[in-house]
């Protein structure tokens, strides 16, 4: 029986560093998530090592590496490179293989980006100029009202009232919810308004078609914009198993192709 | 700088344009004038002579309905106008003779330029978009006879170079004013090779050329009237759309990059039909927004996937 080979796709987005190790069968084998820090090389290094214990493999067992994500061209060892769009249409692909529309929220950026049903990228769009809308929108909210970013699901949650916030501008929008805490509003409603924000931001980005897959960061620790947009959208959202790797994994996907 | 005299949301090209002016970066300059094309550089001027004064100002009403029956005779009016006007200014009379041979400088310009850009048809073009956008900018700046002497040189050469890098994607870039150099540079070293434009300050600036009739200022006013509109201009027949579509056909491009001045409204309303009119002939598209500054980061990412995109597309 010949070795068994595997396939690495790393994920330097804005914020974190995802890293996937797949087996032949498309098989998730090792993962790792690795904050982002003013060390990128070092934290590059200590994401993959963590993908390699996990999958108990060496490095020499890899026969492909690509990287994406803004990242991208800063990993030494890498062997190709594609970017986000195209990893994160390859990974959601996929998992669900038909015609879909990918709304992908990152730290700093949100793509949607619509495949035809083989799987063929036919167009996409990203925020412009203005982070509005993703990850660092809410971590602004979170570190202004003082609360960890990994509570802040859990206190929407227990939110019943509809209400929404008057700017998508970060700045506004915290100074907004300041404002009206101090009025009488109760927390749990103010951060409701922030996940809103960023939903009726999204939406307005593009027109969702087909089957609308949900990925990024901001899905895996915060569930409620997920049901939010399932609300405004009025459609049926679907959500790959750790929607935080996809980028990683359609980067994977790649490595293999290219050995293929 | 220019935000006490014209709005905020006017084109960043046209704010940039009397930031300089205002900064007396054209100190040298003796006289300034503008021909109507649309409402935020029109004002920009205004702004600009009334805070810099200059020995001679002058705003030509070109007409703005290019379509009108009446356009050719009304601009020949205008024309004659302006030619008095700076006959009295200079102290020096313009003949027909005089006119005759600037055409004929003109249209040798716009001849060879063309010529320049048939070269790009080839599989192996053989110039860069980034340095032809760099020959058309000279081109608005220098002396024609000049740049004309300096075209026919760079022609002889360019006739049997076959450059040693490869060509990637075929692309056009279209939009208003673009000089961005750098944005061209960053996309060509992406794997794509820009092959053709439609620019204002690009391909239709010197399309077409004068026919020198016997009127020589009828004749003028009739290469303006009648050349490529911009969006502005483009109605209430739409004449840009066929000609965007032919170039692509032509120079045989495999996708466009529609750059976007921030705050153009004719040419982000003329957007949408240009998207559709090229995505119906299967030519995909990127809609770009560009301020004077270029996040090129951002715009890295985005031409890069709209490579894979286009590069995908190859395989079927």
């Amino acid at each position: 029986m010949a070795e068994e080979v595997f396939y690495a796709g790393i994920d330097v987005g804005t914020s974190y560093i995802k890293v996937v190790i797949i087996n032949r069968k498309n098989e998730i084998k090792g993962y790792y998530v690795e904050r982002l820090s003013s060390d990128l090389q070092k934290s590059i290094n200590i994401a993959f090592k963590k993908a390699l214990d996990m999958a108990n493999i060496s490095k020499s067992l890899i026969n492909h590496i690509t990287s994406t994500g803004f990242g991208r061209e800063n990993i030494s060892f890498k062997d190709g490179v594609k970017t986000e769009i195209s990893c994160h249409a390859k990974g959601a692909f996929n998992y669900f293989p038909k015609k879909i529309t990918v709304i992908d929220i990152g730290g700093q950026d949100t793509k949607i980006i619509k495949t035809d049903k083989e799987g063929k990228i036919i167009g996409f769009k990203m925020n412009r100029k203005c982070a509005a809308g993703t990850g660092s929108f809410l971590e602004e909210i979170a570190f202004k009202l003082n609360i960890p970013l990994n509570k802040i699901n859990a206190i929407a949650l227990k939110s019943n009232k509809d209400t929404s916030l008057g700017s998508y501008c970060t700045v506004f929008a915290s100074t907004e919810i300041l404002t009206r805490i101090k009025e009488g509003e109760k927390v749990e409603d103010m951060i409701k308004s922030a996940f809103e924000s960023v939903v009726k931001r999204v939406i307005e980005m593009d027109t969702l078609e087909g089957n609308i897959v949900l990925t990024g960061g901001v899905i895996k620790y915060n569930n409620l914009i997920l049901k939010i947009l399932e609300k405004r959208a009025k459609v049926k959202i679907y959500t790959p198993p750790n929607p935080q790797l996809i980028g990683a994994y359609g980067a994977a996907l790649f490595a293999k192709e290219a050995k293929d | 700088m220019t935000e006490p005299h014209i709005f905020g949301m006017f084109c960043p090209f046209c704010r940039d344009c009397l930031a300089q002016g205002l900064k007396n970066r054209y100190d040298y300059l003796d006289g300034l004038m503008i021909a109507q094309s649309c409402l935020h550089i029109r004002q920009a001027y205004t702004s600009w002579i009334k805070h810099r004064p200059v020995e001679f100002d002058k705003f030509l009403c070109m007409p703005h309905k290019v379509q009108s029956p009446h356009a050719y005779e009304f601009l020949t009016e205008e024309y004659k106008v302006f030619k008095n006007e700076i006959e009295e200014w200079t102290g020096k009379k313009i003949n027909d003779k005089d006119l005759e041979n600037s055409i004929k400088i003109y249209n040798e310009n716009r001849r060879l330029m063309r010529e320049l850009y048939n070269l790009r048809k080839r599989d192996n073009p053989p110039i860069t978009g980034e340095e032809v956008m760099e020959i058309v900018i000279a081109m608005q700046m220098m002396d024609k006879a000049e740049h004309n002497k300096m075209l026919k040189e760079i022609l002889t050469k360019l006739k049997n170079h076959t450059p040693d890098r490869q060509v990637g994607s075929r692309l056009m870039i279209l939009g208003s004013e673009d000089d961005d150099t750098v944005f061209m540079n960053m996309v060509e070293n992406c794997g794509a090779t820009f092959v053709i434009d439609d620019h204002c300050t690009g391909s239709r600036y010197f399309w077409n050329e004068v026919e020198n009739g016997k009127d020589k200022l009828a004749s003028i006013a009739a290469r303006y009237i009648d050349r490529i509109p911009c969006p502005s201009k483009d109605w209430e027949e739409r004449k840009r759309i066929p000609h965007i579509l032919n170039l692509c056909k032509e120079w045989n491009v495999d996708g466009v990059i529609i750059m976007q001045q921030k705050f153009c409204d004719p040419h982000e309303l003329d957007f949408v039909a240009i998207k559709k009119a090229l995505e119906d002939a299967g030519i995909p598209t990127l809609f770009l927004e560009f301020d004077v500054t270029v996040p090129i980061g951002q715009f890295k990412i985005r031409v890069e996937a709209f490579l894979e995109m286009i590069g995908e597309e190859d395989l079927f």
